[in-house]
């Protein structure tokens, strides 16, 4: 039976190939745009993957208007609205007429952040929440060197308060670039540690949508397929950075999943791996990694068909198993793929402290991504999913 | 044709509904506990109701519900039709589709409102109960 209501939207154009960034300028002209503000970070500066992707411009008629390089790990109120002296302002005063992040999710959602002051005005605070952002703002192209956060396909941004020790989320149809370009030679750099746990972060986006109860046929068939992609092709990118085969899959996959999780959203692995991020620092691929076999094992009895298709994607045989054997199934697969990448397997092992468990749960409980769970969650059994996972 | 043809009556129904939680001993507590002010604007017709769960309330009560323009400050903005307003309090909304769909739109941290969701659940059959006290079961099959 098909949901009573879905909505699918990605309005992102996305340009995938190897060496893709070498035609930047061609695909930004597509866009009518001239001035191309850059938001990026001094690690991408210093590897010149910032200058191998704006070598893509030469010959095109888009020039570079400013380079903003100090985005940090977590993106900030105070970085998006002032920067080294009001960065929204920079850009415009700059005469930039589009905005281009390069690098992980903490880039692209500055840039996306940035884009509502550069375009809109005000604070960015203004802006927080879902639907506040009623008309479109300016083109936004994202050009992401990790395959995880799916964020240059979504319409979300979410960007910490430092003050008040808070993640805002901002949700608008009007947030999502214009244009992504998937170019795997910009993820060969990336350390093994840091591609299996923003791999995870993807596989976790992928298995989330899929049993959510803002599932919809279309995301199904994205989440199922990066399901099979990254199951067989995370060891190898992990182990083998160097494959470029497997980094433009994974890199794929990981697109693929955001444009799932950006409908059918995700659930309590999410709304847990926040609260551990929120109160702990722990990163939220390796968050993810750990906690995603026990929510798995949480919401096995809410969708026991689709955990066994889960295990059926990551390769398994599950011909003779019934649904609920099948997904557990599907758990161990995923807890294996986690251990074969070398990642932490439990919060104890992630810097959480055991004391730390009961207000992560209160955490959990109240975090938007709880809500589209597929079993409804009490603050108990969070708790016991924690205890599990320490 | 809208469920409620004035402020006023938004106000007798919706408001006065919200309004006769606040000294609720199951519910009043938990909304109090969140700490918050949400203010309700509503369109067709237009109108506005505030609850705050932040600042004292009156003896007994566990929060203010303030009708039209009020001088507080609210941290979340909710903005929708009085019409979904209405089928909301009958259990018949799902907010993040609502929200999704733009029929909702939340202005501030999304997250207290959902973190209210579960607490503000045994309302929705209130609600029904609510209007047929007051002489409006008909407008329960409006939902």
């Amino acid at each position: 039976m098909l949901p009573e209501y879905f909505e699918f939207f990605v309005p992102a154009r996305i340009a995938a190939g190897r060496g893709m960034s070498g035609s930047l300028g061609p695909e930004m002209e597509k866009l009518g745009v001239r001035r191309a503000f850059v938001v990026t970070d001094q690690v991408l500066m210093q590897l010149g993957l910032v200058q191998k992707v704006l070598d893509g411009l030469a010959g095109s008629a888009v020039e570079v208007a400013g380079i903003f390089d100090e985005v940090r790990p977590n993106s900030e109120v105070g970085l998006v609205e002032k920067g080294p002296g009001d960065l929204p302002e920079l850009a415009r005063v700059a005469g930039a007429d589009v905005l281009v992040a390069i690098g992980g999710g903490s880039n692209i959602d500055t840039a996306k952040g940035m884009n509502i002051i550069l375009s809109e005005g005000g604070h960015l605070l203004d802006y927080e929440g879902f639907g506040v952002i009623t008309r479109p703002l300016k083109p936004l192209v994202a050009i992401p060197t990790t395959a995880g956060t799916g964020s240059e396909v979504t319409q979300f941004a979410v960007i910490k308060h430092e003050a008040i020790h808070t993640k805002l989320s901002f949700s608008s149809p009007y947030l999502a670039p214009n244009l992504a370009i998937l170019d795997p030679e910009l993820t060969v750099n990336l350390p093994p540690k840091l591609t299996a746990s923003t791999g995870m972060d993807a596989l976790t986006h992928a298995v989330e949508t899929y049993v959510s109860t803002s599932w919809n046929p279309i995301a199904d068939g994205l989440a199922l397929e990066a399901i099979r992609i990254i199951g067989a092709n995370l060891v190898e990118a992990t182990t083998n950075g160097g494959n470029l085969e497997a980094r433009y899959q994974m890199l794929v996959a990981s697109t693929m999943a955001g444009m799932a999780f950006s409908s059918g959203m995700v659930g309590c692995v999410h709304a847990m791996a926040h609260a551990a991020g929120g109160l702990f620092d722990v990163p939220h691929g390796i968050a993810n990694s750990i906690l995603l076999p026990y929510g798995m094992e949480y919401n096995l009895e809410a969708r026991p068909e689709k955990f066994r298709e889960i295990a059926r994607a990551l390769g398994n045989d599950v011909e003779d198993q019934d649904p609920k054997a099948g997904g557990w199934t599907a758990i161990e697969a995923v807890f294996d793929l986690a251990e074969r990448c070398g990642l932490p397997r439990a919060l104890s092992e992630a810097g959480v402290p055991e004391e730390g468990l009961p207000t992560m749960a209160e955490a959990a409980m109240v975090d938007g991504a709880i809500f589209t769970n597929p079993r409804p969650a009490e603050y108990d059994e969070i708790l016991a999913v924690l205890k599990k996972a320490y | 044709m809208a469920v409620f043809q004035s402020d006023v009556e938004v106000y007798d129904y919706i408001g006065e509904f919200i309004s006769s939680v606040k000294d609720d001993p199951a519910i009043g507590p938990k909304i109090r506990q969140a700490g918050i002010i949400i203010r309700f604007v509503y369109r067709e017709p237009q109108s506005q109701i505030t609850i705050d769960a932040r600042n004292p309330a009156p003896e007994g009560h566990f929060y203010t519900v303030y009708y039209g323009d009020s001088a507080v400050e609210p941290d979340l903005v909710m903005s929708m039709s009085a019409d979904t307003a209405h089928s909301f309090w009958l259990g018949k909304v799902n907010l993040m589709a609502a929200l999704t769909r733009g029929q909702i739109v939340a202005k501030g941290p999304v997250a207290t409102a959902l973190k209210l969701l579960p607490v503000i659940q045994p309302t929705y059959a209130m609600y029904p109960k609510f209007l047929k006290e007051h002489g409006r079961e008909e407008l329960v099959k409006f939902g």
